[in-house]
């Protein structure tokens, strides 16, 4: 896959812009800025080539979500400044103003880890983790689960598939579906931990536990950006936290 | 003699079992020697491998009893890590012997050169020529996770030879691969023996073992019951007794023995047939 | 039994939290496919905290959260609470919680509270009392009929996680009941639930 250049930061630089969003906007009272937010996000994925799988991301994880944010702020956050009323409901006008910071901020946060998400392989990211003094087995844990997940999902479909042509029930009514649900999880399991043992023998026989310090073969590189970006978030936040206080 | 492990009367048995899974072993391995394990399911072969790799005692607890030495050194002294470079250890499931967060195949091979910290461009090296002397170059950028039986046993052994132990503990490879996939394994065996690795095989195909090994060590209830060279071996009539199968080749000449063919020797291998056997002997019982 | 910290650390208690950890999430999809009222989204992490202890189950909860969380950031805030059902999980494992039925639904009802007491603030500091599925709905009926934002986020969780909880331990009960003792005399806690008394 070929990289373009934002994409080609270091992991920690991205990261770093998405704590940078999370902290303006907590500290950037009300919900205009926080609502600016997510259009930069949508500017810089289309600059990273990546705008359609970050916006869709973004529509799945947190749209229902903020719509009931939203109404529920709006419908109960205690308040006098009644707006207008609609049978036993009645909203406000500090209803209003929470529900709209509230969900403006959700919306500027979880976008921004989003797009760091899909601008940045896990590998790399627990790679960047790892430098900065991560366990080698903590790393190792993050990665295998990664590969397990997709592994056993495969198992489970499997498992499904026998279950129907052996005349397991995974339709009909609430209990024949629960019932379907303890023998299609427990095998796989059993059946995976049963080879941690051999599993844990493997990592041993490629000496993941020898005394010395690894080596590796995947390497993450710093540019220029990467340097200069970090303190360039320090400088933003520090005129942020100022502004705050001064004004 | 120039012996690189050596076991004084060795008994072992696992935290939950009531009875000694190895009884009082004793046996000395050469350097360079290609020594075979065989004997019925359960009769200790994989418990013993665990003994010599040093996973009993370092990573399965239960009682050990007797002394285990491996390059004249005890295996309780040594650091479970690094054994690693000492003792390569594969073993049967194929599935299972992968490091599990490796994308391609050949990071797959470098991963134990990466935790032994060798240098980058020498793992590069070494992986490359492992790649090319196991014949799996082709498979380099492929996912081990998407690889068959086969190719994953032999992705195994390459990440196990490259970081160029000087024994192998080979535990039953062959035993779910098809006959192609054995066939490449023990090519690959051939080729570590001709280095002059010393190898220790648990395996059931005695055609195999007749043809590679040197020496044999036959369990039985977790007790050697024999052990020496191949052939004395296979041609101690108390081989017999423990219902463990023959090389074919033999089963067919016993047979003809029991039935009044004289043997000159007992044939372990298929080009001995002949040779083996008494012709004369042959050509009066059939007059008589 | 006395255990430190470091003596829950060792190479298979490490390999389960990736299987906790595709546990939890697969669990969770599973439960979706049938179409179960009930998340089964902590099944991973509650067997953990049984066989391996507090400290093992704490990191298969949050690496749960912190993979979900990468294609949903909302699950990142409630990484502290899948952090405490695996501590509670190892504590009450410890005092041998889960060695017969009756003694693991009580687990189950006081990993619910533990779920309850850590997530609600969360929810209504986090995300103004709503939640994404349907238990935002009994929150609001809750708030329309006149209770304060907190009583109506704990009731309301409080009944979506209590059928959840108690059928999640009581799978992980039989699910350990199915382990050998081979394999249970190798985990941290594992001797507690052999069938032959090992220790």
């Amino acid at each position: 896959m070929q990289k373009n250049r934002i994409q080609q930061l270091h992991p920690m630089t991205k990261f770093f812009f998405a704590l940078l969003v999370s902290a303006a906007v907590l500290i950037i009272p009300g919900f205009i800025f926080s609502f600016l937010v997510f259009p930069i996000l949508l500017v810089i994925a289309t600059a990273a080539g990546i705008v359609k799988e970050f916006f869709g991301t973004v529509m799945k994880a947190l749209l229902f979500l903020l719509i009931i944010i939203f109404f529920m702020q709006l419908l109960f956050y205690p308040g006098d400044h009644v707006m207008g009323q609609w049978g036993i409901f009645k909203w406000t006008e500090e209803g209003l103003n929470y529900g709209l910071t509230l969900t403006s901020r959700i919306l500027a946060m979880g976008s921004a880890f989003i797009l760091f998400f899909r601008l940045t392989e896990v590998r790399d990211f627990v790679k960047s983790l790892e430098d900065a003094g991560l366990p080698p087995m903590g790393a190792y844990v993050v990665l295998s689960t990664l590969q397990i997940i997709p592994e056993m999902r495969r198992h489970a479909n499997t498992i499904m598939d026998a279950q129907k042509t052996r005349g397991v029930e995974t339709e009909g009514s609430m209990l024949t579906r629960a019932k379907a649900f303890i023998p299609t999880l427990t095998p796989l399991i059993l059946s995976s931990i049963s080879s941690t043992e051999e599993r844990a023998i493997t990592l041993e026989s490629r000496a993941f536990s020898a005394p010395t310090k690894k080596t590796s073969l995947h390497k993450l590189t710093k540019s220029t950006a990467d340097r200069i970006l970090p303190f360039v978030y320090i400088i933003i936040l520090i005129g942020l936290v100022l502004w705050r206080i001064l004004r | 003699m120039n012996s690189i492990i050596e076991m004084k009367n060795v008994s072992y048995r696992y935290p939950v079992s009531e009875d000694w899974n190895i009884k009082n072993a004793s046996f000395t391995i050469e350097k360079g020697k290609f020594t075979a394990i065989i004997g019925n399911n359960g009769s200790g072969k994989t418990t013993l491998c665990n003994i010599i790799r040093g996973f009993i005692p370092h990573f399965y607890k239960g009682d050990l009893e007797g002394d285990v030495i491996v390059d004249e050194k005890k295996i309780v002294e040594y650091q479970l890590g690094q054994l690693g470079e000492k003792i390569g250890y594969v073993f049967q499931n194929p599935f299972i012997q992968v490091s599990g967060v490796k994308d391609t195949v050949f990071d797959e091979v470098a991963f134990g050169l990466e935790n032994l910290g060798v240098e980058e461009n020498e793992i590069i090296d070494r992986v490359n020529e492992i790649l090319k002397l196991i014949k799996i170059e082709h498979l380099r950028e492929k996912h081990p996770m998407g690889l068959s039986g086969g190719q994953r046993q032999r992705v195994a052994l390459a990440s196990i030879i490259v970081m160029n132990p000087d024994i192998l503990v080979i535990d039953e490879p062959t035993s779910q691969l098809d006959p192609i996939g054995t066939e490449h394994v023990f090519d690959i065996i051939r080729l570590m023996k001709e280095q002059g690795k010393t190898i220790i095989l648990v395996e059931h195909k005695m055609d195999l073992i007749a043809e590679y090994a040197d020496n044999l060590i036959v369990l039985n209830n977790g007790e050697i019951v024999l052990q020496g060279p191949v052939r004395e071996v296979f041609a101690d009539p108390r081989y017999g007794e423990y219902n463990i199968q023959y090389p074919h080749v033999t089963e067919v000449a016993l047979n003809l023995q029991r039935n009044g063919v004289q043997l000159k020797y007992v044939p372990i291998r298929d080009e001995e047939l002949s040779e083996s056997i008494s012709w004369s002997g042959v050509g009066e019982g059939a007059y008589d | 039994m006395k255990r430190s910290f470091k003596d829950d650390f060792n190479m298979m208690s490490m390999l389960l939290i990736p299987i906790g950890v595709a546990v939890n999430i697969v669990g969770f999809q599973i439960a979706n496919v049938l179409r179960l009222p009930i998340f089964l989204d902590t099944i991973g992490t509650i067997l953990i905290g049984v066989v391996a202890g507090p400290w093992v189950a704490l990191l298969a909860g949050l690496i749960t959260n912190l993979i979900n969380g990468i294609f949903n950031p909302t699950y990142f805030p409630y990484a502290i609470t899948s952090v405490a059902i695996g501590l509670g999980v190892g504590y009450l494992s410890k005092t041998g919680m889960f060695k017969n039925i009756p003694k693991t639904i009580i687990s189950g009802i006081v990993i619910t509270f533990i779920a309850v007491i850590v997530s609600a603030p969360i929810t209504v500091l986090v995300f103004g009392g709503a939640t994404g599925g349907t238990g935002a709905i009994l929150t609001a009926t809750f708030l329309a009929s006149g209770q304060k934002i907190w009583s109506a986020v704990f009731a309301s969780s409080f009944i979506f996680e209590i059928a959840d909880k108690v059928v999640s331990a009581l799978i992980v009960y039989f699910i350990v009941r199915k382990m050998s003792d081979r394999y249970l005399s190798k985990m941290n806690y594992g001797t507690l639930y052999m069938k032959r008394e090992g220790r």
